[in-house]
């Protein structure tokens, strides 16, 4: 009983919920080889707390293949204006090709857009060439707000 | 996308916060507290919030297509009194769920699930005030004899016995129940926000959607805990255990069910465009997704009882057991299950129908009464709410009474005197036999309509 979208025959979009923990679980799992559930039990109870529709998941033939967290911030890193931040993605591998990111993060960038962001963030491991690929071909460009770390 | 909000007149805001503090007291410690627990979540306001832009057509039913109301006056008299009556019955569970929480609120063990049940209790009184806010600020006397401070003061007067819908008349036992309410009647309350959504009167429509986000938090505020206690059990931990949970869920599940109202009914919601569902539809949902809870649960147990196993490994376990199987040492009678939908039931079609938790029926009230002490709570057997349970049972197995007559018989609290919402007005009632009003498929879902 949520707000969906039908992008495809047996491709669903919907916003986040709590009984998405375990697939997420899963899929995590399947792509990282790690199995985290207070992991995720605590930063799904975060997304839902902070905005249960700026975090979408995918469905293929009724089951969840995909997920795409995020929401829109302001005032981060000088970043007056509303801004929202994808910042977490996962993509069950033996669902891959049937471009579930792409549709995920179309239903969130217009989920951004109605929120009065007028631009979408995110940060991209340089290693990962897929993510990076993946997010250039939605229009990202790489900023000029640069990432600085140091090991403590 | 915008959203509006604003308050109610200040005599109304000054009795809801009155209220506040008679019933919910730890409200002060939630707001100082509020930044260690929920940083940078934005400041909770007692509001009401409309979202604006949302679709100004009716959405279903027999008017279809025609403008939504913007007031009572704009609706045929039949929605307005149905609408009226919900309004009405959610705005009782709202506040009902709060003096149900506060009694084992300090129980918790966990610091950080107590401020999420906390923090979900001021949502509900933010909720009740939405729904206070659409009877208070529009004219709903075509409908209704009482004035809307009558009305208003009706509802704030109301305590546990006294609310319109069974689950939020039961006292809760233990933080157990805390959690698992949230995790099971909350969601009924997702169901009734979400079909409000599409509702034909356009203030109802527009409250729905900020009310649908807080609800999301509500649910995970009793998902994540179950998950973590079903971890703990599987690592030998005693503090809630697996039949601790069943029962609970077995306490709740049957409550939750009527709540959706008579599985016959729903049809007239639908055909004057408040609600797009009957509510047989609804509920079987609801069902099927407390199964997908309750199957979750059990594989987050299986992971954490059983060492190495893969997700894979740990779904084909679970079919293993189902059908019968000792999995590395796991029973199914380990595991939890969903009662049947005919359990323990006392509204609707299954009511009186004595079926135990497996499906199984029995054949006198005895050996009925013999399994319900398996399988619910040892602390909810001794209320009252039970007990009047069993004596409504026996009378319908001797045939002094029909199953429909006895859904109209269960006590409740009612408002005998006086208004003041910390006053003890309320007295256990039972209607008179010639009171009781015929309970019919469509008249049974006017009290089983909505929802925390």
């Amino acid at each position: 009983m949520t707000d969906t979208t039908e992008t495809a025959a047996g491709i669903r979009i919907r916003p986040l919920d709590e009984l998405d923990i375990s697939d997420i679980v899963a899929i995590d799992e399947a792509i990282s080889g790690r199995y985290r559930p207070e992991v995720w039990e605590r930063r799904i109870s975060y997304y839902l707390r902070r905005a249960p529709e700026s975090s979408v998941v995918a469905e293929v033939d009724g089951k969840v293949a995909g997920f795409m967290l995020g929401e829109v911030r302001s005032g981060e890193f000088g970043l007056e204006e509303p801004t929202g931040w994808i910042e977490v993605l996962g993509v069950d591998p033996r669902q891959q090709g049937k471009a579930l990111g792409r549709r995920m993060a179309e239903a969130i960038l217009e989920y951004f857009r109605e929120q009065g962001a007028h631009s979408v963030r995110t940060l991209v491991d340089e290693q990962r060439e897929d993510l990076r690929s993946f997010f250039e071909s939605l229009g990202f460009e790489p900023s000029g707000l640069r990432p600085f770390a140091k090991r403590l | 996308m915008s959203v509006k909000t604003s308050t109610l007149p200040k005599r109304y805001h000054e009795a809801v916060l009155k209220w506040k503090e008679v019933f919910l007291p730890d409200y002060d410690f939630l707001m100082e507290n509020w930044d260690k627990h929920f940083p940078n979540d934005p400041e909770f306001q007692l509001c009401a919030y409309r979202e604006l832009g949302m679709c100004t057509e009716i959405e279903c039913g027999d008017l279809k297509g025609k403008p939504k109301a913007q007031k009572p006056s704009d609706m045929l008299p039949e929605q307005a009194h149905h609408l009226f009556g919900a309004i009405r019955a959610q705005a009782s569970t709202e506040f009902g769920s709060i003096q149900q929480h506060r009694l084992t609120l300090a129980r918790a063990q966990e610091e950080e699930e107590q401020f999420w049940i906390l923090r979900m209790m001021a949502e509900e009184l933010r909720h009740g005030y939405q729904m206070l806010h659409l009877l208070v600020e529009d004219d709903w006397s075509s409908v209704s004899k009482e004035s809307a401070s009558d009305v208003f003061e009706d509802i704030l007067s109301m305590t546990t016995g006294s609310h319109l819908l069974g689950a939020f008349n039961i006292d809760f036992d233990s933080f157990v129940d805390n959690v698992v309410f949230c995790a099971l009647i909350d969601r009924v309350g997702k169901y009734q926000l979400a079909m409000q959504k599409i509702s034909a009167y356009q203030p109802m429509a527009e409250s729905m959607p900020q009310m649908l986000r807080e609800e999301a938090f509500h649910l995970a505020a009793g998902v994540v805990p179950m998950r973590r206690w079903v971890m703990g059990a599987a690592r030998g931990e005693t503090f809630v255990t697996m039949e601790v949970l069943q029962k609970a869920i077995n306490k709740w599940l049957p409550r939750g069910l009527e709540m959706f109202g008579d599985e016959r009914g729903g049809g007239t919601n639908v055909r004057l465009g408040l609600k797009p569902m009957k509510n047989s539809e609804a509920q079987r949902q609801y069902y099927d997704e407390v199964a997908k809870l309750v199957r979750d649960l059990n594989l987050r147990y299986l992971r954490a009882r059983v060492a190495d196993l893969t997700h894979a490994g740990s779904e084909a376990a679970f079919d293993r057991i189902l059908a019968g199987e000792t999995v590395e040492g796991v029973r199914r009678e380990d595991l939890l299950h969903i009662p049947h939908m005919d359990f323990f039931r006392r509204r609707g079609v299954p009511s009186f129908r004595m079926v135990g938790d497996q499906g199984e029926t029995f054949a006198t009230v005895p050996e009925y009464l013999q399994h319900l002490v398996c399988t619910l709570p040892e602390s909810y057997r001794a209320s009252r709410d039970y007990k009047e349970y069993v004596q409504a049972l026996t009378e319908v197995q001797e045939g002094r009474m029909t199953a429909e007559q006895a859904a109209g018989k269960m006590p409740a609290l009612r408002r005998v005197a006086g208004a003041c919402p910390c006053s003890k007005s309320v007295r256990w009632m039972v209607d008179e036999p010639s009171l009781i009003p015929a309970v019919t498929a469509e008249s049974q879902p006017a009290v089983g309509q909505p929802v925390a």
